[in-house]
């Protein structure tokens, strides 16, 4: 299982909002700061973070935080 | 791995900006925390790539805080230098990092260098200085100005192709415009490829899609270089290096080994180690780096190896300013400083004993401190870093050794090249721009640009494909599409106007470009042809307006710069109308505008 409130700290710094504000909804369309920029940023903090690599198929598309709870999961998983 | 490890992690800012290892996430929020801790910057840097280096910004931001001091950075944007430069110092931004990017001199250079024409590529060279001539005398007003070095992305076929060939040539020809100017630091890109190594220093991922070639790997190196180049923004003047002896500049204990026991000889391992740091301390006092010992032993002992040890490199007469007693060296290093009469903070102290390298870390934190690795080849990487404390961004570094070959170079295609305005520079380009209304070819390619563009978008209205083709088919609406090319060809479809015709009135709905070819007078050169149309379909005044988002202030003032007039504003929104026969927008003559 990933560590949920690790990973609302690491999405929180990177697209510079307080991890309180990381919900279950969270998502590029309810976080004004999540652009395509800060998604590219999300991408290899996570890859750090979590110590996985996020196939270039998935790393465009992991754009809620339900997608990317469902991304590590399987990536931890699979490791 | 930091695995699950977050930025609240118990370490502290510090430990964490001091850490190589340190997740990104871990540097950003130490960046922010030790960035609030600290009140004015000692720097305002302004970078503008053509590529994106978003993540540039953070290590230049990290690096400096790891040196004690805090810098501002802005980003420009993708590939506009001379606007971007206009516009830093417009902000007051002092220092400027310029990188332009290979495989953005045309789409995909880096494909088609291997089949360019000479020709071609002398062209291609005489834009390339041209280009970069104009930036660098434009940024003659700023304190530094880093220019980054070009690099290849792909790999060499084995054996090696063109493509080398091609970049050390460009290089050198920005190498040659750097020469000119006294501010300016040159930055080896390629050279920080080859030390990461060419697989861990890009992510292709992100380059395909956003244009982000690199890693945070290399772009934390690069952060790290360009902060030794500007000797932390300007605030670390080292003039002085003290040098331990046993162990630091011969192998072994003298007092102990007696000086046929110490090992130093060229030829054998761990002298030859030594010996080499010898060579290399004494081409730093060439340089002009003052040398001084600072050592537990008997001083006649060490007279004696100065004086007549074979192998020696160093002398008597290298060394300004000794301190060999058994004394403590916090005591030492004091007297050395008030000896030279120089600050503390000027000296850099070199010693094997960990106990040593801590006392004086603890008592004269001014100093800054290299301990010598235990194991001899590790010496060797411990030396590159001093030599860069010295010598980065230095005079030697960037003139001696390369203006008088620069210089020689035959001129001819750089005279050509030569233009003393911009607008020389740009009517050199041939610029053509072709207009077309309502091309169903472009509708998907419209459509596109319509939501990716953020930063010159007036409206930033969102078009699907489907609306797209609606307005086309609306005989009150018009879509215009615009091609630029230049000499070196065509950009491709690089902006949009949409225009409704209303009573009488021609309302210009959206306004969008690529930033690409911003700063070249295409955003200007357009209107004399679509208010003409306009016209020509019964309109006698015009409507625009300006809405804000959080990313096109840099639009905010076009219609004024067109020459509209104001006629109101509420909620940052500015509308402008007046009758077509009254607006005269700035001439750009060196661009020819075409009709499709």
């Amino acid at each position: 299982m990933i560590d949920e409130a690790a990973l609302k700290q690491v999405m929180g710094t990177v697209l510079g909002v307080p991890a309180t504000a990381i919900g279950p909804d969270a998502s590029q369309d309810t976080l004004k700061s999540w652009d395509s920029l800060k998604h590219m940023n999300l991408v290899l903090a996570l890859e750090q973070s979590f110590g996985v690599q996020i196939p270039d198929a998935d790393a465009a598309d992991i754009t809620s935080y339900a997608l990317i709870k469902v991304v590590l999961e399987e990536l931890k998983a699979a490791a | 791995m930091n695995t699950a490890l977050g930025p609240d992690t118990a370490r502290s800012p510090r430990d964490v900006l001091a850490d190589p290892a340190a997740s990104l996430a871990e540097v950003m929020a130490a960046v922010e925390a030790a960035e609030a801790e600290r009140s004015s910057p000692v720097a305002r840097i302004g970078v503008s790539a053509g590529a994106t280096v978003d993540l540039l910004g953070l290590y230049l931001r990290r690096h400096a805080l790891a040196a004690g001091v805090r810098v501002e950075v802005s980003q420009g944007n993708f590939d506009d230098p001379l606007g971007d430069i206009d516009r830093f110092a417009a902000e007051g931004v002092d220092c400027l990092l310029l990188a332009p990017f290979l495989d953005t001199l045309a789409p995909a250079f880096e494909a088609r260098a291997a089949i360019l024409s000479d020709e071609e590529l002398n062209a291609r060279e005489a834009e390339l200085s041209a280009r970069w001539r104009l930036a660098l005398a434009k940024a003659a007003g700023f304190r530094t100005v880093f220019l980054c070095g070009l690099h290849r992305l792909t790999a060499p076929v084995a054996g090696g192709d063109r493509l080398d060939a091609v970049v050390e040539r460009l290089n050198r020809a920005l190498r040659e415009e750097a020469a000119a100017h006294a501010n300016v630091r040159w930055i080896d890109m390629a050279g920080l490829v080859a030390d990461l190594g060419r697989r861990a220093a890009f992510d292709l991922r992100f380059y395909l899609r956003n244009a982000a070639p690199y890693s945070p790997a290399l772009l934390d190196a690069w952060a790290r270089q360009v902060t030794a180049v500007s000797r932390a923004w300007g605030t670390r003047f080292h003039k002085a290096l003290v040098l331990d002896c046993d162990n630091t500049l011969w192998g072994g204990v003298l007092g102990e080994d007696l000086a046929g026991g110490i090992r130093l000889s060229p030829e054998g391992y761990p002298g030859n180690v030594f010996h080499r740091a010898q060579s290399e301390f004494q081409a730093l006092r060439r340089q002009g780096v003052l040398l001084c010992l600072c050592s537990k032993n008997n001083p006649a002992d060490v007279d004696a190896v100065l004086a007549t040890h074979p192998d020696m490199v160093l002398r008597d007469a290298d060394i300004i300013a000794r301190e060999v007693s058994w004394d403590d060296k916090v005591a030492g290093l004091r007297r050395l400083a008030q000896t030279l009469n120089i600050g503390l903070d000027s000296l850099v102290f070199l010693d094997d004993s960990a106990f040593e390298c801590e006392a004086v870390r603890a008592q004269l934190p001014e100093v800054t401190v290299f301990q010598v690795p235990a194991s001899p080849p590790a010496y060797l990487d411990v030396i590159a870093a001093i030599k860069d404390l010295f010598l980065a961004g230095g005079a030697s570094a960037d003139r001696a050794d390369k203006t008088e070959q620069y210089r020689q170079r035959a001129a001819a295609l750089a005279e050509q090249a030569r233009f003393e305005t911009q607008e020389a520079y740009l009517a050199s380009l041939g610029l053509t721009v072709t207009l077309a209304r309502d091309d169903a070819r472009r509708v998907a390619r419209i459509a596109e640009l319509s939501q990716k563009s953020n930063q010159f978008n007036l409206t930033t209205v969102r078009y699907s494909a489907g609306d797209i083709e609606r307005l086309m088919q609306d005989p009150a609406a018009a879509v215009y599409s615009l091609e630029v090319a230049d000499k070196f060809g065509s950009a491709g479809l690089t902006g949009v106007v949409v225009v409704r015709c209303e009573g009488g009135t021609a309302a210009v709905e959206s306004l969008f470009m690529s930033c690409r070819v911003l700063g070249r007078g295409v955003e200007f050169a357009i209107w004399p042809a679509i208010f003409a149309d306009a016209a020509a379909r019964g309109c006698t005044r015009v409507r625009a307006e300006y809405r804000p988002t959080a990313k096109n202030a840099q639009a905010a003032d076009f219609y004024d710069r067109l020459g509209l007039p104001l006629a109101g504003e509420a909620d940052g929104v500015r509308t402008y109308e007046t009758d077509i026969a009254a607006v005269a927008p700035p001439p750009s003559p060196w661009i020819k505008v075409m009709h499709d």
